[in-house]
């Protein structure tokens, strides 16, 4: 459906800290269902054009568009309100390099706090959704358990969890697994397989080539604050047609 | 509360601050006193301090006790209590001080044990080695805790012991209920003699507020050097 | 000492606690909302409770309840004793409680607030759900140890003529003529009035923190 609405979208973004100038002019289209993953060393500003999608990060100029909606600005480039951009943010999920559980919450408290909250489910109606999800990820006996006894992977296993149980639009992931023991790598990499042939919309910032060559719909290398290359994975690990491209996979692949 | 009454009445009437002004040598006899009285009993406390840390690092257990006894003894106790019984207390058993003498004492005694517990807290973070390659190098007794041990953990805790320090300033105007002079003495004197209510405690809060600031820079800089002596917390 | 002078003490010792009490009460949120003014980064505000702050941590507890008790009447505020007493204990330790509110504030970690964002939630329920319940557990032995300073640092009230547990002592031996025994009797109190308080902070940083290792 080549003219169907993308799920998300970025169109010309720009962010700058101070002197640095980190995005320039970075467009991304996402369809729905797809898997993208964004590759680039690292310092050339993955992270943060993630987080200017889901205004994390505000961006000095362009927009993001959520299934054609205008997403923390609006038309006339003023910021939406606090509630307006809550909302967005509802319908898109963030996984974080350092998961970012909260701690004084048990792992099924963390899953339903905001849908609860923020989407007002009932919380019987939360606990059947957040038992699901937790069962999907494995980690069903584990839903009284406080964070700090969990070992990373599932951890991390938990805030895909958390982020699923408010049926999002689409998922963004930052790095999910750079922060695991190796042997953990895979148990996370797993769920996020699945997600991807469930037909989740997802974005996927990772250093994990694997995973970007079997799993998602097309790669984004980014370099120094630019998309450098676009292209099929397998395009992309076959034939990289810039230099910094080529230069970055003989480095990492 | 009537803010009028307050900016032109009170604050800002000029014959009010003319008192405080033609006493101001009364306010300044008192803040001497106060200073006096602080640096004493700074320097007491920490010479007492540093030998009650000694006793709590003690291989005689029952001197290791004494020593704990006595710093959490007195870190329950209010410090007003405390003057209260040498000042009026031990006279029953035939000890008589001044005012002055008991408050100082009062000071050194309980400051000390604060002092202690704060080196005590110091001397734990010290890696052990670091000692005993003193004390191979021949360095025992008080000249390895004074050359060694002691600047370290001064130097360690330095942002601590100068909030101890202006505990200690403020500390010294509960002496003005055992009849000391002190700058918040004389500024009650001037208050109750002239009924001019607000200036007089002003002015005092000011000298204080002034005190502690140079109190704090002080400890600032302190930080500074131990911090470029790789001491202490960054 | 007699029945008497036995009751009198105590009484003493209630009134000790009971102002005490409201005013570690009152302190901690009165501090929680003077600390978090001061980061709002709200321009004047800010300025200005920075500088309230450090005036009244460098403020002897004796000279400000003499401003309090001798001062606000003159200003139109009259104001007993007792409620002077109760203010000037509740101001000071709610500056101190101040800087310690602010310091869990920031150190709190981030990623934590980012999660929350990216689910949807709100400043106001972030700060009530994720944060505060963290930032109290945080703040809670700082807390504890600024109550237990600031029972130590009551019988400042006694200069105006409030009769808690040190004052006390003065009325019993105007009776006695034996200083010595209320003077002590008073010092066991306070210690185990603090005794009390240092097991109760075990207690709850216990109770509180179930959720760390
Ligand atoms: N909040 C910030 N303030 C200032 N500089 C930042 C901030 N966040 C990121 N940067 C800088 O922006 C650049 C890109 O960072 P980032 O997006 O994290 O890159 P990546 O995720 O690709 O490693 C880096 O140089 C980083 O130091
Ligand atoms: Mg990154």
């Amino acid at each position: 459906m080549p003219d169907a609405v993308p799920a998300l979208e970025a169109r010309h973004i720009s962010k700058t800290f101070g002197e640095l100038e980190v995005l320039r002019d970075i467009s991304l289209v996402v369809n729905p269902g797809d898997t993208i993953s964004v590759l680039g060393p690292s310092g050339s500003g993955k992270s943060t054009m993630l987080r200017c999608l889901n205004f994390l990060e505000t961006p000095d100029r362009g927009q993001v568009l959520l299934a054609g909606e205008p997403v923390g600005r609006r038309a006339d480039g003023r910021l939406v309100s606090d509630k307006e951009l809550a909302k967005s943010r509802a319908r898109m999920g963030m996984v974080f390099q350092s998961f970012n559980l909260w701690p004084h919450f048990t792992v099924l408290q963390n899953v339903i706090e905001a849908p609860t909250k923020v989407l007002g489910l009932s919380k019987d109606e939360a606990v059947a959704r957040a038992e699901g999800l937790l069962a999907k990820v494995g980690l069903a006996d584990k839903r009284d358990v406080y964070p700090f006894a969990l070992s990373g992977g599932q951890k991390q296993r938990v805030a895909i969890a958390r982020a699923l149980c408010m049926k999002p639009d689409v998922l963004l992931f930052d790095e999910p697994t750079s922060a695991l023991d190796p042997e953990l790598v895979g148990e996370v990499l797993a769920v996020m397989r699945d997600l991807a042939k469930e037909g989740m919309t997802m974005v996927v910032v990772t250093h994990e080539m694997g995973f970007a060559r079997d799993v998602c719909d097309e790669v984004v290398f980014m370099d120094r604050g630019v998309v450098v290359e676009h292209a099929p994975p397998a395009e992309f690990f076959g034939n990289p047609k810039t230099e910094r491209a080529q230069r970055f996979l003989s480095r990492y692949a | 509360m009537d803010w009028d009454l307050i900016t032109n009445s009170i604050l800002f009437n000029p014959a009010e601050w003319e008192i405080v002004l033609n006493e101001w040598p009364r306010f300044m006899r008192g803040f001497s006193n106060t200073l006096t009285l602080f640096a004493v009993s700074v320097v007491g406390a920490f010479l007492l301090g540093a030998v009650i840390v000694n006793l709590m690092a003690s291989r005689n257990p029952s001197v290791r006790a004494a020593g704990r006894v006595y710093v959490d003894g007195m870190r329950m106790l209010p410090f007003l209590i405390f003057a209260y019984l040498l000042y009026y207390g031990l006279p029953s058993l035939g000890i008589r001080m001044s005012a002055w003498t008991a408050g100082l004492l009062g000071l050194i005694l309980y400051h000390a044990a604060y002092v202690a517990e704060i080196l005590r807290g110091a001397w734990s973070q010290l890696p052990a080695g670091q000692t005993e390659a003193a004390r191979a190098m021949g360095f025992h007794g008080p000249q390895l805790f004074l050359r060694i041990v002691l600047p370290q953990l001064v130097l360690g805790s330095a942002p601590i012991l100068g909030n101890q320090l202006i505990y200690m300033l403020k500390d010294t105007a509960f002496l003005m209920i055992i009849t000391v002079q002190d700058l918040t003495y004389a500024a009650n004197s001037v208050q109750s003699m002239y009924f001019v209510p607000l200036q007089p405690f002003i002015v005092a809060i000011g000298l204080y507020w002034i005190s502690t600031l140079a109190i704090e820079g002080l400890v600032f800089l302190v930080g500074r050097f131990a911090r470029k002596r790789g001491l202490g917390r960054a | 000492m007699t029945g008497t002078e036995l009751q009198m003490l105590l009484s003493g010792a209630w009134t000790t606690v009971w102002i005490s009490a409201i005013a570690i009460v009152g302190g901690v949120p009165l501090g929680l909302v003077l600390g978090l003014g001061r980061v709002a980064g709200i321009p004047v505000l800010s300025q200005l409770l920075a500088l309230y702050i450090s005036i009244g941590r460098a403020t002897p507890l004796v000279t400000l309840v003499l401003l309090l008790f001798v001062g606000l009447p003159v200003v139109g505020i009259n104001i007993d004793a007792v409620t002077a007493g109760v203010l000037t204990l509740l101001l000071n330790t709610a500056t101190f409680n101040a800087e310690i509110w602010r310091s869990v504030y920031q150190s709190f970690p981030r990623g934590q607030i980012e999660a929350a964002q990216a689910v949807g939630m709100q400043k106001g329920a972030i700060f009530r759900r994720i944060m505060l319940p963290q930032m109290s557990v945080a703040a809670l032995p700082g807390l504890m140890n600024e109550a237990t300073l600031l029972v130590k640092a009551s019988p400042a009230i006694a200069v105006i003529g409030i009769v808690d547990l040190t004052r006390v002592t003065d009325r019993i031996s105007a009776r006695t003529y034996e200083p010595l025994p209320p003077i002590i009797a008073a010092g066991i109190i306070y210690m185990i009035i603090i005794a009390g308080m240092v097991r109760l902070q075990r207690v709850l940083e216990k109770r509180a923190a179930k959720w760390s290792a």
